[in-house]
């Protein structure tokens, strides 16, 4: 067996060497059947999941609710074991533990162990990946700033809150500087601040060089940090792209114009019109709630922070 | 990289004590093993105290009797909330960790199944001891203290002038009780208490492996710990039937860890058979805890 492992090693160097790149994730056929056991047949949760995934890259994986997203997570893991099928990462098969070597994983909705405080928490999972001493302790002070929690560390997680809980899950998921991320619905029941947060992390770990693969429905979040998607719905992948191209209009073209004059405006009219184009709408643009969520909450702390 | 790299080794011993410690942490921070503790502290409390209700004339013969009673009441105090604690304590360990999802984001760690549960085991067994600790050392400084109490009652009586034959009879009567109450014997019959608990903490969490929840790995482990202590009964009964022996091997022979009878009775427990009760608890152990092993690393979380 050993002999195998040395042996797919150096083919995936020579691989690199010729210049194909290691894919980061890679998936052929994946294909989980859930059974439901008493004579209830059997529940088809993912169906022949094709996956490339290629390092430095982030990838949305989309879709309702019972698409499949968390099982692909948690086959990729070895949490649960496919039907058929087989996953990599970085060329390592799934089923080996050294494949975990280099991933962290942030599960849907957690939970950790509700009498540890924060320091406490990312001790246990630091020490689980072998760090020890003043390296995991500066470690753990770095990654409480990163997530900010460090005003929290010696809090006991059963008082944090959804989106404090969220953060420990991602730092215990950073603790030994993996190369890959899997982060299952990393913003659910997140306020937008703390979404936000967490968006602007994910791209600061991407131009880290680092891989991300993040399940979400929510669809303008995936949009803002995903190199590229796929789709899942009912356990088949029904489309994948880079984000850019796929949701560019390619037969509309919008001009944003500040102070023009009513009479600039039919002049713009009659050009679109006399160069052969047709004008669909010409609308004031909006600002989004979430823009205006985030200024009022910012003038509300600087006049709080005037008052102090 | 080299291959020794590639694969982390069979199992890490750093790894299992990571986990067991938390466990333990996780265990004495749940405010319900306190209160079984207390429980237990305040059991072995009233037993020194309701005793000295029946304190008439300080004779040797009252002493014994209630020296004698708070031992059966101690022991037997340690062995239900013991059990109390292997049990239940056990019975939660991966139902929470399911539920809480933590497994997941332990196991997603390049730790293995075989780790995680024994990890858990040892924080079980780490647990079960601090408790059969705390209580056995309450157990013996109130053992002691009601011990010097007695004495000093029949050396009063007894007073420093009495004549000779008198003096050696009270002697003889120090003596008797300064054996009851240290009692070397005593430390055998805790011993083979908490091997006996730390084997039912294992047996519990084989079958929390396959079990579905809390109250069904409670109630299966419940029935073979009755079982267990009737098994060698029912092995004298059926000495003739093969088969019958081989399926009451199965069982685990608990009632031979209960020598508490015995040493409350005077009866000396040699260490050969401290020894082999011991050697059968641990491959007992070793058998169940690779069952859970085996079964766990079959199981989809």
């Amino acid at each position: 067996m050993r002999r195998r492992v040395g042996r797919q090693r150096r083919e995936s160097l020579i691989g690199s060497a010729f210049g194909f790149e290691m894919d980061a994730i890679r998936t052929e056929h994946l294909t989980k059947k859930y059974n439901l056991g008493w004579g209830r047949g059997r529940l088809l949760a993912l169906d022949g999941l094709n996956l490339r995934i290629r390092p430095g890259e982030v990838y949305g994986l989309l879709g309702p609710n019972g698409s499949g997203k968390s099982t692909t997570l948690k086959l990729i893991l070895n949490l649960v074991w496919p039907t058929s099928g087989t996953a990599w990462i970085f060329d390592v098969p799934c089923t080996r533990v050294a494949s975990r070597r280099h991933v962290g994983y942030l599960p849907e909705n957690p939970y950790f162990y509700r009498y540890l405080t924060g320091a406490e928490t990312l001790e246990f999972y630091g020490k689980l990946c072998g760090l020890r001493g003043a390296s995991l302790r500066r470690r753990i002070d770095e990654l409480l700033e990163l997530v900010g929690l460090a005003r929290a560390r010696d809090r006991r997680l059963a008082g944090y809150s959804k989106g404090m809980l969220q953060r420990i899950g991602l730092a215990q998921a950073l603790i030994h500087d993996p190369e890959l991320l899997l982060l299952d619905e990393p913003t659910a029941g997140v306020d937008p601040i703390g979404s936000r947060d967490i968006r602007d992390l994910i791209l600061r770990l991407k131009q880290m060089g680092k891989t991300v693969l993040l399940s979400s429905h929510l669809l303008s979040q995936v949009q803002d940090v995903c190199d590229r998607i796929g789709i899942l719905n009912l356990g088949r992948k029904i489309l994948e792209g880079e984000v850019v191209p796929l949701v560019r209009d390619q037969r509309r073209l919008c001009f944003t114009v500040q102070d023009l004059p009513p009479h600039g405006r039919e002049a713009v009219e009659a050009a679109v019109v006399a160069a052969g184009g047709r004008i669909v709408s010409v609308e004031h643009p909006q600002t989004s709630l979430e823009t205006l969520f985030l200024e009022a909450l910012g003038r509300d702390e600087r006049g709080a922070g005037e008052h102090d | 990289m080299t291959e020794k790299e590639q694969e982390p080794r069979l199992f890490s011993l750093s790894r299992i004590w990571t986990i067991a410690l938390n466990t333990l942490t996780e265990s004495l921070r749940q405010k319900v093993y306190l209160i079984l503790i207390l429980f237990a502290l305040v059991l072995i409390a009233s037993a020194s105290f309701f005793s000295q209700f029946g304190l008439g004339e300080p004779g040797e013969q009252e002493a014994m009797e209630q020296l004698k009673f708070m031992k059966d009441f101690c022991l037997g105090a340690i062995a239900v909330f013991g059990m109390l604690i292997a049990i239940v304590g056990t019975a939660q360990l991966l139902p929470n960790e399911l539920e809480n999802r933590t497994i997941y984001t332990i196991l997603a760690k390049p730790v293995r199944r075989c780790e995680f549960l024994l990890g858990k085991y040892v924080g079980s067994a780490l647990l079960l001891l601090v408790s059969v600790a705390i209580m056995s050392l309450m157990f013996a400084a109130a053992l002691k203290f009601k011990g010097d109490n007695y004495l000093r009652l029949i050396r009063g009586a007894a007073g420093p002038q009495e004549s000779s034959v008198e003096w050696e009879q009270m002697q003889r009567q120090v003596e008797r009780i300064r054996a009851t109450v240290y009692d070397t014997d005593l430390a055998k019959a805790l011993l083979l208490a908490y091997l006996k608990l730390a084997l039912l903490a294992g047996i519990t969490l084989f079958v929390s492996t396959f079990g579905t929840s809390i109250i069904f790995n409670v109630a299966v482990t419940v029935m073979i710990f009755f079982a267990g202590h009737l098994v060698g009964a029912a092995k004298e009964r059926w000495l003739e039937s093969g088969v019958a022996q081989f399926l009451f091997s199965l069982i685990p022979d608990l009632g031979m860890f209960n020598v508490a009878d015995d040493v409350i009775l005077g009866n000396a427990i040699p260490w050969l058979y401290v020894l082999q009760v011991a050697a059968y608890g641990m491959v007992y152990l070793v058998a169940v805890l690779a069952a859970a092993v085996c079964v766990f690393a079959e199981r989809e979380v």
